[in-house]
């Protein structure tokens, strides 16, 4: 049938050929720097056929006499029509096309036409982060890309979001990261606050086995490849962005908390010892015997308290400013290209000390000679970090986010002359808040890091076919740390030693890769092409650090550990305030890509990995192989689809491959006192520990056992990974539309099991490859260009992708909890796991549960129940609308999940509803009116007599829609003066960020990363204008 | 030119990397896995890890409670096996005879020591020596540890018949059991080569000796039935560390002295060795529950007046009256003057190795080698047994081999009452465990007939689970 088809097209073009008269044109298509385009198609507007250039961008094509215009088309460059206009030679220069770009997925080793490319994959311009202000650039792809989850968990500066591409495939690597790659480089996860997103040219975000396979062991959970800027051959182009703004505390609760004037009724209701609503109550039996004196004292003191209404959202965040400067500058010759540019960005968070400065630096250089070419891309960035002091402590008092709520409002911290109020609190006479903002005040919690990017690519064409390319990449990054909580201070004095406390720590981690490759591409009789390649790479991580902590420091100084006094002699073993540890792994694999491709119609991708690492003990396991293959159908290029003009494009997907995580395998830590840092050991878990015995009374020597085995007969958890996808684009390219069905399984699945006995350790469990699971996704793309005309425009996008994830197999382990969970088969890992409140019981408030048999029961060892949903969003996504008008665009993006449920431990606090909470936390309104208070009384909250706990009513559905970006620019055009051009063009924009957020959720922020929410740093909104000069 | 260059550059580049052997980087931090026996006084640390693993109260506890030693008294919860109801997923057996679980715990302890032992760093002065008296313990204690999982798990000794996994590396992988021949040779081989390293004296009986393995060795010989090696390294134990004099007996007992032992294993108030037949007292005045009461059997067996064995043994208790249990096992109480309620009450060394239980050996191996009468025979040394136990003791003379067995089997009972052998001793020799009717604790739980399969303790189930490879045991 294909045969017939080409048959019958040459024969026709024969025919054409006798039946009228031709001419020949001849020409040379290039770039815009004078460079030959070769495979550029060259065709006859209105007839069939054409030809392709070769090599050196030249062409000959016969056309019809009355043949008008030629269209000229190549991959990244714009499509040009040219006029004949008589003329028998041609020259054409074909512009690049920006828009194009995602024409081509960058997998880092390898860039593969979209046409040939047989994975799933997201290409994302730099433009979705670029000007947006946040400190990480992570967070800013929420909402963007089908399949991946960005989850933050803090608004603190600079702080990384979670991500998550396509679910959690793994039990003990659950909340690993995907690997993230800068121009060839690995770099660490979750520490991107001194990398500048505005270096940034795309993103590529390969989610398949096709795709990821490439990068063996490390590409399991997907892998975001980032290529930075570089410039163009032509004269230098200056860019200047300026950007000022601030941040905003959210005030997006639904928190119903009582004012003064309720929580004094409540608490009077409760009879809460040492509250004033009872000690000072008339209702309470000692007022009346108490004398006149007592009475007015108490009658004074509950109407003063009644009068204080404290707003601690408004206390205890603040505005933050938002401030970016920027300058680069790019350009080039016929033989190099360079791109540079220098940043500043300076955000305060909402928390009263939050706050990121980063300094950036970037060259990227490029340099031909002949065959050679030499590609060195480098960023240098140096970030001072201060941390929110209550998100460092956690569960705590003096954490101002759970103190934000918690509070009663009748403390106020600040006096009539505007003083902090601090000291030794009491029920009676609070002073929490005030010890909050005065500890804040005091301590410092600070880290630089130095961070540094770098590669060097060497690129020597052997012959036009065969290359040699050889990458050499650091990432480094070097922090140093300090908290000093004041000696001169309240909280100074709260210390062991009651004069202030002192951690300093620094931690050097830094990972190298070396990749070596031979690569051939070459196209064989017109419709053959082929492209090998055989890859041998080297990866070294490092990481190293030490810290200290000391007390009794003099108050006379900070920051230093210069004046601390010494530690009192108590007598007993001391143990040392200060260490150090190291660790790290390699990785050393070989592999080979291979794609073929038939007519650019049919292509067959495969690529094979085996990677060394000493991640893996056990020398027999240390070897894994990674592969994967896929192919890929241009169906448009059929003759079926050919005439239909309606679709512009149809092109199918499949991939399948193995690909093992080295995430997967469960990471010890070195603690280095202070706390401020923890070094990784990679090794740990899977070694043998040992521990002090003094079973044996027969010696003075102290014995010595094993008291875990390690995981001796530890391997990777592998995945299997399926993808069928369909790319389409209809209607003049108006509506494009992706689908992806992808199932992943993971294999081998870490699940904790017996030891036998015979093993030595009494059957302990370990992890142990036993389990299975599985994440089965659809994720859709759409896009639709709804006006296309010169002065405006209007497109909308949408993605949404839907993950089923399962525990298959535990390979015969009975089910356990981790966390507020339970491993279970059959279900979503995720899945809560806790008692089924179902409210208080009519006659007497107990808590009533549902028992095994579903029935209400009282009994506070109710069973538990896995019928709470999974604290992982089953159905993410985003949509984006865009317009232009004129000079006018505007671009908004939502991001939304849904089918996801969290524990709200604030909430459980809030509405606990009896004295061990309430006589220190401030309690929900809907204590007022919904606890049971009497017999018959229908009412979901439990009697005050009764605890319930902490159960499925601290649930609470976490769905949200975010508005999470919206930009209005304006674009100013060329301004010259006196024929001498002042700017290229401009462009001001005023940007809000996390603009608005509709969710069922009580409390600042449905957002997080993990299952519970506690105490959380919520995600702030960001107001910014600003300014965008190119000169 | 440039090619060249390039090739030159990356070469370089590679051999740098590959130089470093990225993919054998070892946990230089961690004390853990081989760095954790890094040094010769490491290893000893572990070797006394080891040794704490090493106990008789598994097997005091299970012997009593199988066979005929004792009757239940006013506390009992040991329905399962004291009535030989156990399977494989019994509580019982899982909680109190577990006995594989401690066994390969032990071996895997000696196991890592032997590993760690060749390439330990020897800096201090008399590593050397301490190096290898640490292997010599450690291939002791792996061959103790097996044998007791042997007795435990395995039917009396044929070449051909299943014994347990020998291990001799750290190993969590899949394991199974090997026939008794090929085992046999592993324990022995262990012992031998343990001889020649461990101390030569009786310095310190708290640790392995000489004396100690020897007495190992006689005791397999016997139960593999290899007569002549058990009689000869009897004889070398007797030699050396003759019969406690009549007067030393009850001290043995109440560690007033040493006699008779080549090891024994020390205990302080973390390990009460008498618990295991009532508990601990609160006080003088408020005696706690009585678990376990001599059988009606073991006590008719002896002359309470001039056997001194039974004193030091049993005690009638004055304080207590009918219906509470009045006659009581003394054997482990504790030292002389004991009270109850006393800190340390019921507190007393475990006693593994003594020169009865050698004599004993010697005199069946004797009598099983039809030396059971006349000069150096079971009949002399039974003679010679009994004279050291019995006050104004006269000499018998054995009629026959059957007579001079039965009365051997007899005075193990006796002598060796509450030490870990009777049960074993019954099935190594295929006899049934009967129980006076007054001592049984039901009546159907008088008699477990000869090899009855019940005489093997069942593989537990969490370990057939994960185990593919272990065999289980026929009948469970």
């Amino acid at each position: 049938m294909k045969k017939f088809g080409l048959l019958l097209t040459t024969f026709m073009l024969f025919l054409g050929s006798v039946l009228a008269q031709t001419v020949t044109i001849t020409g040379k298509v290039m770039d815009d720097k004078g460079v030959a385009i070769q495979n550029a198609s060259v065709q006859i507007k209105g007839a069939k056929g054409g030809t392709v250039t070769g090599k050196d961008g030249s062409f000959t094509i016969k056309a019809p006499q009355n043949a008008k215009t030629l269209i000229i088309s190549s991959v990244n460059f714009l499509k040009q029509e040219v006029a004949i206009d008589g003329k028998s030679s041609l020259m054409v220069s074909l512009a690049n096309d920006d828009k194009t770009m995602d024409e081509v997925v960058v997998t880092g080793y390898t860039r593969e036409k979209k046409s040939q490319f047989s994975g799933a994959a997201t290409t994302l311009s730099g433009k979705v982060v670029e000007g947006t202000p946040m400190g990480s650039f992570d967070q800013a792809l929420q909402g963007r890309v089908p399949g991946m989850i960005v989850n933050s968990g803090s608004g603190q500066p600079g702080a990384s979001a979670n991500v998550t591409i396509r679910g959690i495939q793994s039990i003990t690597g659950a909340g690993t990261q995907p690997l993230y790659v800068v121009d060839g480089v690995p770099i660490a996860a979750g520490n991107f606050a001194a990398l500048n997103p505005n270096d940034f040219e795309t993103f590529n975000i390969l989610k398949d086995a096709s795709a990821a396979a490439l990068y063996g062991a490390r590409g399991g959970l997907g892998v975001i490849v980032i290529t930075t800027k570089q410039g163009k051959s032509g004269a230098p182009n200056f860019s200047y962005r300026s950007q000022y703004g601030f941040t905003q505390a959210p005030n997006a609760t639904n928190f119903d908390m009582m004012n003064t004037s309720e929580i004094l009724q409540y608490e009077e209701r409760l009879r809460l010892t040492g509250t004033p609503g009872w000690e000072y109550s008339k209702n309470n039996p000692t007022y009346a015997g108490a004398g006149a004196t007592v009475q007015g004292r108490r009658d004074f003191l509950l109407d003063s308290l009644g009068k204080i209404n404290s707003d601690y959202s408004k206390i205890l965040f603040r505005q933050g400013f938002s401030f970016n400067q920027e300058l680069d500058m790019s350009g080039g010759t016929a033989t190099n290209k360079y791109y540079m540019s220098f940043g500043y960005f300076d955000q305060k968070g909402t928390d009263l000390a939050s706050r990121l400065q980063r300094y950036t630096l970037r060259l990227n250089f490029e340099q031909t000679m002949g065959r050679l070419t030499l590609n060195f891309r480098n960023q240098i960035g140096y970030s001072i970090t201060d941390f929110s002091e209550g998100e460092f402590r956690g569960n705590s008092a003096r954490n101002a986010f759970q103190m934000a709520w918690r509070a009663k409002p009748y403390e106020n911290p600040y006096d009539a002359q505007g003083n902090l109020i601090f000291g030794a609190s009491t029920n009676l006479a609070l002073k929490q808040v005030g010890n909050v903002i005065e500890g804040i005040n005091n301590t410092v919690l600070n880290r630089t890091q130095i961070k540094l990017v770098s590669s060097l690519t060497a690129t020597f064409k052997i012959t036009d076919n065969l290359f040699f390319k050889n990458t050499v990449g650091i990432d480094a990054a070097s922090e140093g740390w300090i908290r000093n909580i004041y000696a001169n201070s309240f909280v100074g004095s709260l210390q062991t030693l009651n004069s202030g406390f002192l951690a300093e720590a620094n931690r050097l981690n830094s990972q190298i890769v070396n990749t070596t490759s031979l690569n051939f591409n070459k196209k064989f009789g017109g419709k053959h092409e082929v492209d090998a390649g055989v890859y041998f790479e080297t990866f070294r991580l490092y990481t190293k650090g030490s810290g200290f902590n000391l007390f009794n420091l003099d108050p006379r100084i900070n920051e230093t550990g210069q004046g601390a006094g010494s530690v009192p002699n108590t007598g007993s073993a001391w143990t040392q305030p200060a260490s150090s540890a190291k660790s790290g792994y390699g990785i050393s694999s070989l592999f080979s890509t291979l794609r073929y491709t038939f007519d650019n119609k049919y292509t067959l991708n495969a690529s094979l990995r085996n990677d060394e690492t000493s991640r893996i003990l056990n020398p027999n396991n240390k070897a894994v192989i990674t592969w994967s293959t896929g192919v890929t159908w241009n169906a448009k290029r059929e003759s079926f689809f050919r005439d239909l003009n309606w679709l512009n494009d149809i092109k199918v997907r499949a991939s399948y491959g193995s690909v093992p995580n080295i995430e997967s395998v469960a990471t010890g830590g070195f603690g280095i006192p202070g706390g401020l840092i923890g070094i990784t050991n990679y090794l740990g878990p899977q070694m043998a520990t040992f521990g002090a015995t003094t079973g044996f009374v027969g010696s003075t020597i102290t014995g010595l056992v094993p008291t875990n085995p390690g995981t001796p007969n530890l391997e990777l958890e592998t995945i299997e990974k399926t993808n069928f996808g369909i790319d389409l684009s209809m209607f003049n390219d108006r509506l494009r539309v992706s689908v992806d069905r992808y199932i992943n399984r993971t294999k081998g699945l870490f699940i904790n099991f017996a030891t036998p006995l015979t093993g030595g350790f009494g059957g302990l469990s370990i992890p142990t490859n036993a389990g299975a699971m599985s994440n089965k996704g659809w994720e859709f793309v759409v896009a639709y260009d709804l006006v296309r005309k010169k002065d405006f425009t209007l497109s909308l996008g949408l993605n949404h992708s839907i993950n089923t994830n399962i525990i298959e197999s535990l390979g015969g382990v009975p089910e356990y909890q981790t966390g507020t969970g339970i491993i279970r088969a059959g279900i979503p890992f995720g899945t809560h796991f806790t008692q089924h409140y179902l409210g208080a019981d009519p006659a007497t408030g107990a808590p009533l549960f549902r028992d095994a048999s579903g029935n209400p029961t009282t009994s506070l060892s109710a069973p538990q129940f896995a019928d709470f949903g999974t604290y992982i969003p089953k159905h993410v996504g985003g949509f984006n609308l865009d317009v232009t008008y004129k000079r006018i665009s505007i671009s908004a993006l939502f991001s939304y999940q849904f089918d996801v449920y969290r524990y709200n431990n604030i909430e459980n606090w809030i509405t606990r509803g009896v004295a061990g909470y309430h006589t220190a936390v401030n309690a929900s309104k809907r204590l007022l009116t919904e606890q049971w208070q009497k017999p018959g009384d229908v009412k979901f909250y439990q009697s005050p007599s009764f605890d319930r706990g902490f159960n499925s009513s601290d649930i609470q559905d976490a769905k949200f829609l975010r508005f999470r970006n919206l930009n209005i620019a304006y674009n100013v055009p060329e301004i010259k003066l006196g024929g001498t051009r002042i700017i290229k063009n401009a462009r001001f924009y005023v940007q809000m960020q996390n603009v608005a957020i509709w969710s069922p959720w009580r409390g600042p922020d449905p957002e997080d990363s993990n299952n519970i929410s506690l105490n959380e740093f919520p995600n702030p909104r960001i107001f910014t204008t600003g300014l965008d000069i190119k000169f | 030119m440039k090619l060249n260059k390039i090739l030159l550059i990356s070469s370089l580049s590679l051999a740098l990397f590959s130089c470093s052997k990225v993919t054998e980087i070892t946990e230089t931090d961690l004390i853990a896995g081989n760095t954790a026996l890094k040094t010769v006084a490491n290893c000893e640390s572990a070797t006394i890890g080891a040794y704490s693993g090493f106990n008789t109260i598994m097997n005091i506890q299970l012997n009593f409670t199988l066979a005929d030693e004792v009757k239940r008294a006013e506390f009992y919860n040991a329905g399962t096996t004291h009535e030989w109801q156990y399977n494989n997923s019994d509580v019982g057996i899982r909680d109190n005879f577990t006995a594989i679980s401690g066994v390969y715990q032990l071996i895997d302890r000696a196991n890592r020591v032997l590993i760690a032992l060749p390439i330990a760093d020897s800096t201090r002065l008399g590593d050397i020596t301490l190096k290898s008296r640490l292997r010599g313990e450690c291939l002791f204690l792996r061959a103790a540890a097996h044998f007791d999982a042997f007795r435990y798990y395995c039917g009396p000794y044929t070449p051909a018949g299943l014994a347990m996994p020998y291990k001799e590396t750290p190993s969590l992988d899949p394991v199974a059991r090997i026939t008794m021949l090929p085992f046999f040779q592993k324990l022995n081989a262990d012992l031998a080569a343990a001889k020649l390293l461990v101390p030569n004296n009786l310095t310190d009986i708290n640790r392995v000796n000489f004396l100690s393995v020897t007495a190992l060795q006689a005791r397999v010989a016997l139960y593999m039935n290899d007569w002549t090696n058990a009689a000869t390294f009897a004889s070398d134990f007797i030699t050396l560390r003759p019969l406690s004099p009549i007067a030393g007996f009850s001290g043995l007992w109440t560690d007033a002295n040493t006699n008779e032992l080549s090891m024994r294993i020390v205990r302080n108030t973390g390990t009460r060795l008498g618990s295991l037949f009532m508990g601990t007292s609160p006080n003088s005045s408020n005696i706690s529950q009585v678990t376990w009461a001599p059988s009606t059997a073991l006590l008719n067996a002896f002359d309470p007046i001039n056997d001194v064995r039974y004193a030091a043994y049993f005690r009638t208790e004055p304080l207590l009256t009918a219906p509470r249990p009045t006659i009581l096992i003394n054997k482990y109480r504790g030292a002389t003057g004991t009270v109850y309620g006393s800190s340390l009450e019921h507190v007393v060394n475990e006693k593994v190795f003594r020169t009865a239980e050698m004599v004993l050996i010697r005199a069946e191996a004797r009598a099983e080698l039809n030396s059971f009468t006349g000069a150096n025979s079971a009949e002399t040394d039974l003679n010679m047994l009994r004279a050291a136990r019995i006050i104004g003791y006269a000499p018998v003379t054995l009629a026959s081999k059957p007579a001079a067995i039965d009365a051997i089997m007899m005075e193990r009972f006796k002598e060796l009452a509450y030490e870990g052998h009777r049960f074993w001793d019954l099935k190594r020799r295929g006899l049934p465990v009967v129980r006076l009717a007054s001592d049984a604790p039901t009546t159907a739980a008088t008699t477990l007939p000869a090899g009855n399969f019940r005489f093997l303790l069942p593989i537990p189930l969490t370990e057939i689970n994960v185990n593919p490879l272990i065999q289980q045991n026929p009948g469970y």
